[in-house]
Parts: structure tokens; C-alpha cells; sequence
């Protein structure tokens, strides 16, 4: 038997974007806006099996360092309240390993001059010392800048 | 638009019971014997029990109040791992409302001829129509019917 652990944490990450929630709901919501900012480091790869964003839809994507380890998402639906809230579960894989199990909560909130601050909870299970929080906070970090860089771009092509 | 909110909460109940980690995780594995224990609410009324105990798998439970209000759970079974542990996400319908999101560990570990379950739920609780302290004590009455599930099975055996 191999020794079972599991870390709970609770992972907050918040951003206001100069941008209306309805853009910021945008990016979370289609398959070609989260491949452009949805990546936690430079020279990181990702791609999507199966992308199906309604309640009870399921998504499966890959996502690494090329030519690194491979991590596979597992998520499904549970809310969807169109430009405010997207609440998903799901579990995260490396070579067959489960790395984590988690809960995200994002809510897309209107903050001044026609903008949006993003409150994103993530409720992780992180298994058998596989994972960490800190890394998860790390990479969610990334990804929200690289959103408001997505949100720059998307304006300025607007 | 209606008034959005989020609460996220974590809490965590543990408790001992007189029966080895395979029989108290046989008790969430079997259809039959989680039935018997997860599905009865005094006299409220249950529809059909639906388990399919596998990673991926899903588990269904409606359950008709006093009142006449349906309670629907759904599950999704995230991580097995016989006789040690067992995460799942599931939500809670009130009615038509979805009133909660939750990712729930359940970790079984030996202590002396006995189990030490631990539970820990991380919440997300929707537009105000649930509460944590609420749900803490359902969870708890819950895990005390097992401890009687446990009993019938030891008496019958």
C-alpha cells in the first residue's frame, strides 16, 4: 500500500479587467479563446479532446511543457449563469497518476468604468503529495495575466 | 438578473466506527448498502437510488420533503481508491434552484479493530439558499446512519 495523503486548500485569485464581464465570460467560454491565454508558463502546449461547455457538458484537454510531462484535465459543468458565473469540477492527471481533484468557482462581477473584476476560487484535493497549492496559485496567476493581455489584444482587433 | 453570490466553505467531520476500513468502504461501494444508509431521510420520501461507483460514474438521489420540495443530489465520482479513499463532486437541487456545488473527500483509515472515516466537504453554497452549519449537521446525521447500517450488518452476520 502506498501512503495516501490529501492537502485541502482553497486557492483565491482576483482580477479587475478593462473589460465588460460579458468579454471576460467570453474568454472562459469558447474552446479558441482559452487555448490563447489558458497556459500557466512560456513554451507550455495545450489542446482540447473534447470541449462541450453546457451544464453537465464535459471538457478533456492536455496541457505541459513541450516536451515535458503531460497534464490531462477532466472537468464537468455544474453552473453556468451566462456572464457572471461559471462553477466546474474535475480532476487532474499525469501518466495515469491523479494528481488533484478540485472545485473552481469563477464570478465575473461589474466593476467600474465598464469593467470586470474576477473572483476565482479554486477548492482543490491534492493527492498523495503529487501536487501542491502553491503550484496550482502559481499557475492561475499566470493565466489571469495572460487573460488581460487576451482582453488587450481582443480590443485592440476590435 | 437575479442577485448572484458564492459562499465557499470547508469543514471536516470524522468519526469512529466498530468495523474494518473494507466493510465501512463496502458500505459507500455497494449499491445495495449505500441505499440503505444514504437514502433514508425518516419520513420523507426517496425516488430511486442510482450508483455507478466507478471513476467518471455517477450517482443520483431525489428525495421528496414534509413540505412537498424535492432535494436532488447528482454525483460525480472523481477518485477511488478501494479501502482508502473516495472524492467526489456533487450538487444539490432545491426544488428546479441549484442551491450548492461541493467536492467531497472521504478518507478511511485503520485505528486499533476500528475505522477512522474522515470527511471533508469544500463548499460552494449558490445565491444565498443553503448554509454550511445546515449542511455540516445533514452530513453528520448521515455518517451517524451508517454507523447503524454498520450495526445491522455485524448483528446479521
Amino acid at each position: 500500500m502506498t501512503d495516501r495523503s490529501v492537502v485541502h486548500a482553497t486557492i483565491t485569485v482576483e482580477r479587475t479587467y478593462r473589460a465588460s464581464p460579458k468579454r471576460v465570460f467570453a474568454a472562459w467560454s469558447s474552446k479558441e479563446a482559452l487555448l490563447s491565454w489558458g497556459l500557466p508558463g512560456e513554451g507550455w502546449i495545450s489542446g482540447y479532446e473534447r470541449f462541450d461547455f453546457r451544464v453537465g457538458g464535459n471538457d478533456r484537454s492536455h496541457f505541459g511543457p513541450a516536451g515535458g510531462e503531460t497534464y490531462v484535465n477532466d472537468t464537468t459543468y455544474l453552473d453556468i449563469v451566462p456572464d457572471a458565473r461559471i462553477v466546474s469540477a474535475g480532476s487532474m492527471t499525469s501518466a495515469g497518476t491523479r494528481l488533484s481533484a478540485g472545485l473552481m468557482t469563477v464570478e465575473f462581477q461589474a466593476a467600474g468604468n465598464g469593467g470586470c473584476h474576477l473572483v476565482m476560487t479554486e477548492q482543490g484535493a491534492f493527492l498523495d503529495g503529487h501536487d501542491l497549492p502553491e503550484n496550482h496559485e502559481a499557475g492561475w496567476n499566470e493565466m489571469l495575466d495572460k487573460l488581460g493581455d487576451h482582453l488587450a489584444r481582443d480590443q485592440a482587433a476590435a | 438578473m437575479s442577485e448572484r453570490s458564492v459562499t465557499h466553505a470547508t469543514f471536516t467531520i470524522e468519526r469512529l466506527y466498530d468495523a474494518s476500513r473494507t466493510r465501512v468502504f463496502a458500505a459507500w461501494a455497494e449499491p445495495a448498502a449505500k441505499q440503505r444508509w444514504f437514502a433514508c431521510h425518516g419520513d420523507w420520501t426517496s425516488g430511486p437510488h442510482q450508483l455507478d461507483f466507478a471513476i467518471g460514474g455517477r450517482e443520483h438521489l431525489s428525495t421528496r420533503d414534509s413540505e412537498g420540495v424535492d432535494h436532488i443530489y447528482d454525483a460525480i465520482y472523481q477518485d477511488i481508491i478501494p479501502g482508502e479513499r473516495i472524492v467526489y463532486a456533487y450538487q444539490m437541487h432545491l426544488g428546479t434552484r441549484r442551491i450548492s456545488v461541493s467536492l467531497a473527500t472521504v478518507e478511511f483509515r485503520s485505528e486499533g479493530k476500528g475505522t477512522r472515516l474522515v470527511f471533508t466537504e469544500q463548499a460552494a453554497f449558490l445565491d444565498g439558499y443553503d448554509r454550511p452549519d445546515e449542511r455540516k449537521l445533514g452530513t453528520r446525521a448521515g455518517l451517524e446512519n451508517l454507523a447503524a447500517e454498520l450495526q445491522r450488518q455485524a448483528a446479521a452476520a
